[in-house]
């Protein structure tokens, strides 16, 4: 739900502000829920924290990137209709990665996923 | 075949995205939720500084706009984190994951009701795959390690 909050929330604040200032606010959001965690006392222990770490610094690296160009499909007059559900299916992206790079099997739920996915793409895209 | 600008900024999301669906998971088997929270957060200011540059000088934010944004920084990262205590907390991936990739169905409620967004009929057909693919896609196979009693 607070995904989908979002979504609609960001398409209103785009038509005022650029991409980047969106993602420089949106990363002082995230300071009170880091501040959560803090007090959670379950940060320690890990079987390899530096690689943890290492992965998890990209992943915020990453998804700050995938944030920006989310903003800027809103900016360019991307609906939030159509762009949330299109930008939703990036699990098409990690079932695929999953596949070559963690050697995880696709099941036949997903391979389904995969060919729908592609024809969504498409249509909303139109 | 003209791609509208929009459509291609969304793909770059849904790449970035879906990567961070395997870097996660490789950080998570090495270390607890909360604390791949704490670094994902800690990248996220970072790049937060990285792009400062990029922010116009002649910062013309109204004080609604900017608490706009930032409450949308915390109510995404509260999604990511409240998702991953549902599994931790006993709930079953095969109903939390999919419940949690339905949040486009708010957005579109919410889209059409108070955005007044209008849709074309391929749009609306590309909606109700997209949903559908999205269950799909979180139905993993079940590792090779899980016994079934």
């Amino acid at each position: 739900m607070l995904w989908g909050v979002w979504g609609a929330l960001t398409k209103v604040i785009s038509a005022d502000i650029d991409a980047y200032t969106n993602q420089v606010l949106f990363a002082i959001g995230v300071v009170p829920v880091m501040a959560i965690v803090l007090f959670s006392g379950r940060l320690s222990g890990g079987v390899n924290r530096k690689r943890g770490i290492s992965y998890a610094f990209l992943t915020g690296v990453l998804g700050g990137t995938g944030n920006i160009a989310f903003f800027m499909a809103f900016s360019e007059g991307g609906k939030a209709a159509v762009v949330v559900p299109a930008t939703s299916l990036s699990p098409l992206v990690t079932v695929i990665l999953g596949y070559f790079i963690l050697k995880e099997r696709a099941s036949g739920y997903q391979k389904a996923g995969l060919a729908l996915a592609m024809v969504a793409i498409y249509l909303l895209s139109l | 075949m003209h791609i509208p600008l929009w459509v291609v900024f969304a793909m770059v999301a849904l790449v970035f995205w879906g990567i961070t669906g395997v870097t996660q998971k490789l950080s998570t088997n090495a270390i607890s939720t909360e604390l791949s929270f704490l670094w994902f957060g800690v990248a996220m200011i970072a790049l937060a500084v990285v792009v400062l540059p990029k922010v116009s000088v002649h910062w013309h934010v109204t004080p609604k706009d900017f608490w706009l944004a930032v409450m949308g920084g915390t109510l995404n990262s509260l999604g990511a984190y409240t998702s991953f205590a549902a599994l931790e907390k006993g709930g079953k991936a095969s109903i939390v994951i999919p419940l949690c990739y339905l949040y486009p169905l708010l957005t579109i409620i919410l889209a059409i009701t108070f955005l007044h967004e209008s849709l074309t009929r391929p749009q609306l057909a590309g909606i109700v795959l997209a949903l559908a693919a999205a269950i799909l896609l979180s139905q993993e196979a079940p590792s090779q390690t899980d016994k079934t009693i």
